[in-house]
């Protein structure tokens, strides 16, 4: 007996969940959303609509604008990328923030050695480097799961921490930090390193296009290899998969490392796309925003890239917000938690309904 | 080198220091301890403590009474976890990725209003620290009176909390019916009681808990909100509620081991040793990883834990 049913309600489950009330729940929760999110607004001092309308501005308003909402976007196409192959193996890879950095120094380490090197050298060791230092990071935590038994959340979460300080020990007084530097950061990367700009008068670099090249390769691993069935099985049932005779231990490595390998490339997409440097502000924060892009986008590589566009929107467009009303910047990584939570709220509330029933005494 | 750390008053400052800087984490596993104990896996723990950090010190700096501040956490504390509660009891969402959820809301929500009620000031404003509360006549005693009976009344609170916590989960009735809404909810149901009504009661204590904890990092020992100020201490308590095998007594030996590692951190760079500091800052993480390493796999763990009850379910 719970309470609710002193009340005469009672919760039931949906046996079958249509794709209407599917929609009408996530509409529901995300109208909420907006509501709430409005409120913080009228908080910070602001009109609502003006601000939400400053938001649009900023993000798309211009070509250039909209072209940089793109750039905002390849981090986090990168990331939710990584936190969707994982998820969808209901391996819960938190790691994807720590691996950005693992990519991101590895890609630096085997490229600073090679200054001055065309363009067409440099650049495929940037990317491996980013693929090989990210996976090697999530391998790290699926060894642990799989040797150790240590839960995957908990290593991956502690692994973000290490390596905050790994990239400091290097950066301030470290081996690479800028000679005369006051700054935490490498010195300007090689000319012959840099992602190329797609076209003048943008910042949209290449790894834009690669990050999309990820998504389609991605989607054809999930859905056409035996690789993508395994994943799509563990995820339903990894106990099942056991007791037919799959290599349990081999999956999680598998996807650990491919989830990796994925965020490893954002921190090449970020240090050689847009900073130059390698510094912890370049490659910060993008694992986590990736988790929400992930879910949003249901763990589906092309809905993950159109999430993560509308993230990176809200990045780009918040700050031609805060110049226009005063509301601050950071308010949109609380709208993305605002919307991540009345969206599993509405997900999971469509497949259950309230239904009268006689009060119990 | 360590002869100096040998020294019997460094020694002392250093576990004065070590059960001080328990403080936070221990009240956050307590309130672990028992949502995990009924069932409920709260990963939500970091940013609600984070969010227990900011209220306490807007409310102190607003008020100018830094209980009030403890008692803003403690609500915003309550108010984080029942969100979660509502969404994974009632609506069975996936707990670990609404405590993700709940994590992201606390560090995003504490920097927006960080910067929207500070918007004016250069300067976020300091507030008085809380004092320390020596115990009459204990405090006296050599070498234990610094270290035990001269901490401020947030750290007495989080010591009296183990016995109570164990006195509540393992000598009550209601205790009893928390544990077994983690290990066998069923039970319970079939009895006529409310399995949904004891966890919510137990994440929304977890929540208060970490509320407070998080309260004593800005009312106690930094003055001021700065963001991400916990800095993993959330994800540190849900580690040691795993080494301490689910015991509110090992849970207790779990905090103190990482609080030593912290405060002979703190000693070692205030000797001015030549360590890099990102190493000894590393340190607690990477031990939490081979705590769990060496550790037998899941002893202890609530049969039921993360498993959300349904009555028509398995």
């Amino acid at each position: 007996m719970t309470q609710i049913e002193h009340l005469g309600w009672r919760i039931e489950t949906r046996a079958e969940v249509t794709a209407r009330q599917r929609a009408q729940g996530l509409t529901l929760a995300m109208a909420a959303a907006l509501i709430l999110c409005s409120f913080l607004f009228l908080a910070a001092g602001a009109n609502p609509f003006a601000a939400f309308a400053a938001l649009l501005k900023g993000a798309f308003g211009s070509w250039r604008t909209a072209t940089e909402t793109l750039v905002k976007a390849t981090p986090l196409i990168f990331t939710g990328l990584a936190a969707a192959v994982a998820f969808r193996a209901r391996l819960w890879n938190i790691g994807a923030e720590g691996q950005v950095f693992a990519g991101a120094i590895v890609a630096y380490w085997c490229q600073h050695g090679l200054a001055g090197q065309p363009p067409a050298v440099q650049l495929p060791v940037v990317i491996a480097g980013a693929m090989i230092g990210g996976a090697l990071y999530a391998g790290l935590a699926g060894l642990l799961k799989t040797a150790c038994r240590v839960d995957e959340v908990i290593s991956t979460v502690m692994l973000n921490y290490i390596i905050v300080y790994a990239l400091s020990m290097l950066l301030l007084k470290g081996p690479w930090s800028e000679s005369g530097g006051f700054f935490e950061q490498t010195a300007k990367v090689d000319p012959g390193s840099i992602l190329p700009a797609l076209f003048s008068g943008s910042r949209l670099h290449l790894g834009f296009p690669i990050a999309l090249v990820a998504a389609f390769l991605l989607q054809v691993i999930i859905a056409r290899t035996p690789l993508g069935f395994e994943i799509r099985a563990a995820g339903s049932n990894l106990r099942a998969l056991e007791v037919q005779g799959t290599n349990t231990t081999r999956i999680i490595l598998v996807v650990m490392m491919l989830s990796g390998l994925m965020a490893g490339l954002a921190g090449a997409s970020e240090v050689y796309g847009v900073h130059y440097r390698l510094k912890a502000g370049a490659v910060a924060g993008y694992g986590y925003s990736g988790i929400v892009v992930a879910i949003l986008g249901q763990f589906r590589p092309w809905r993950v890239v159109a999430a993560a566009i509308l993230f990176g929107a809200l990045v780009n467009g918040a700050t031609f917000m805060q110049i226009k009303t005063g509301v601050p910047s950071a308010l949109i990584y609380a709208i993305e938690a605002i919307i991540l939570l009345f969206y599993l709220g509405g997900w999971a509330a469509s497949g259950l309904r309230l239904r009268r029933i006689a009060r119990a005494r | 080198m360590l002869a100096e750390l040998l020294n019997t008053s460094v020694m002392v400052s250093i576990l004065a220091a070590t059960i001080r800087i328990a403080t936070p984490v221990l009240l956050a596993a307590l309130g672990e301890l028992v949502a995990e104990r009924g069932g409920v896996y709260n990963m939500g723990v970091e940013g609600t403590m984070l969010m227990g950090a900011f209220t306490a010190y807007l409310a102190a700096a607003h008020t100018g009474s830094l209980w009030a501040g403890a008692a803003a956490a403690m609500l915003t504390g309550g108010l984080m976890s029942l969100t979660f509660a509502f969404l994974v009891i009632t609506l069975k969402v996936e707990q670990i990725v609404t405590g993700l959820a709940i994590n992201l809301l606390g560090s995003g929500l504490s920097v927006f209003w960080l910067r929207a009620a500070f918007a004016d000031a250069g300067q976020t404003p300091t507030i008085a620290l809380f004092g320390t509360a020596p115990v009459p006549v204990l405090h006296a005693i050599p070498y234990l009176g610094p270290v035990l009976f001269e901490q401020k009344l947030l750290t007495y609170l989080a010591l009296l909390a183990v016995p109570s916590v164990w006195v509540f989960l393992f000598r009550s009735r209601p205790g009893l019916d928390l544990r077994c809404c983690g290990e066998n909810p069923k039970a319970l149901d079939v009895k006529g009681i409310s399995v949904a009504a004891r966890q919510y009661g137990a994440v929304v204590f977890g929540g208060i808990m970490a509320g407070l904890g998080g309260s004593f990092l800005t009312l106690a020992t930094s003055a001021r909100f700065v963001p991400e100020i916990t800095n993993g201490r959330g994800w540190l308590a849900i580690v040691i509620v795993i080494a301490g095998m689910w015991r509110p007594v090992p849970v207790l030996l779990a905090t103190l081991a990482f609080s030593f590692l912290d405060a002979l951190q703190l000693q070692i760079q205030g000797i001015g040793i030549a360590i890099p500091y990102q190493l000894l800052l590393a340190m607690p993480y990477v031990f939490a990883i081979l705590a769990l390493a060496v550790r037998r796999a899941h002893s202890g763990a609530p049969e039921r834990l993360g498993i959300p009850y349904s009555r028509d379910g398995s």
